[in-house]
């Protein structure tokens, strides 16, 4: 007398066994994606500005390079790491704040140091150029320009923020 | 780059501009000196780190060569030339590596690679400001030696 869509009671056992139990391993593992995967999705915490102990008296045409601390929560982790920017006044007396992380494959450039191109930026990897603007030297290995930095001046003196595209990128 | 998969990943991706290797040779004992052996190790860590950061794009950080300071040198100079090895058989170019042990400076010209012994300073006494300070000009003299290295060879 089975009907064929009768289901006997030890499937029936299966199948609620193994709801619950698909049920309660998903529970489990939800909670750990989210937890492995969360903090990666935030790592972009608010960097606000930071004071970088630099008065703009003391800024001049010449690119200096200037060290300063940043607190980055990165994944799990939070941390305080350095960060530097390239400060000079431009041609039109417009203060410039430039990132030195080269835009080929991020090492830190610097000012001047080639012999051959004393007002250039110089990659000391693959030999990549930028001129004092930021923006790279056409041939040479970086095919952007240089960062620039969210800057305010407050009472005389400069923050920075984050690092955006050039502007003539 | 550091040994990280999302790293590894542009690694993969610009292999051919990746021509240098740094590695850090690093003692482990718990006999006598122990803490100064640690700060051997932690030193070399810490400017390795530096380094890396500053020439990221053309640089491979591996993780360190660890050896027991009780081993023979002919055994750790036998496993340290097996690594060097598969670094050179991969197309390594530069190898570089930092130790303040100074058993290593004894036999410099039997590594295939470059040696750069730097004694160890014991950081964790020091101010920030003064630790930045050493770190710098340590950072700035090895920073050197690296990009000579790079323009001869290059
Ligand atoms: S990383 Fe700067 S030129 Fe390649």
């Amino acid at each position: 007398m089975a009907k064929k869509n009768e289901i006997t009671r030890r499937q029936f056992l299966n199948y609620t066994l193994m709801g619950t139990g698909g049920f309660m391993a998903a529970g489990m593992l939800m909670p750990m994606v989210r937890f492995a995967i969360d903090p990666i999705l935030k790592t972009e915490a608010a960097s606000d500005m930071v004071d970088i102990d630099l008065r703009v008296e003391d800024i001049t045409t010449e690119p200096i390079m200037k060290k300063f601390k940043v607190n980055q929560v990165d994944g799990w982790h939070e941390s305080e790491v350095e960060q530097a920017a390239f400060v000079y006044k431009n041609d039109d007396g417009e203060i410039v704040a430039l990132s030195p992380v080269c835009k080929h494959l991020g090492c830190t450039v610097d000012w001047g140091t080639n012999p051959a191109y004393p007002d250039e930026f110089y990659c000391p990897c693959h030999a990549g150029r930028y001129y004092k603007d930021g923006v790279q030297v056409p041939g040479t290995a970086p095919l952007a320009p240089l960062d620039v930095y969210e800057m305010e001046i407050r009472d005389g003196k400069v923050f920075l923020g984050k690092t955006l595209p050039h502007p003539k990128a | 780059m550091k040994w990280l998969s999302k790293e590894i990943d542009v690694f993969l991706s610009a292999k051919q501009y990746i021509d240098t290797i740094l590695l850090t040779l690093v003692p482990i004992s718990f006999h006598e000196n122990m803490k100064e052996t640690v700060s051997m190790g932690e030193f070399s860590s810490v400017l390795t780190a530096e380094i890396e950061r500053q020439l990221h794009g053309r640089t491979l950080v591996i993780p360190p060569f660890a050896y027991l300071k009780s081993e023979s040198q002919d055994e750790k100079l036998k496993k340290l030339g097996q690594w060097t090895g598969e670094l050179r058989k991969n197309g390594f170019r530069h190898i570089f590596m930092f130790t303040s042990d100074s058993q290593w400076k004894a036999i410099e010209e039997l590594l295939d690679g470059t040696l750069i012994w730097i004694p160890a300073i014991p950081l964790e006494h020091m101010d920030e400001k003064f630790r930045r300070e050493i770190l710098d000009e340590q950072t700035k003299q090895v920073l050197q030696i690296v990009t000579n290295q790079w323009q001869s060879g290059s």
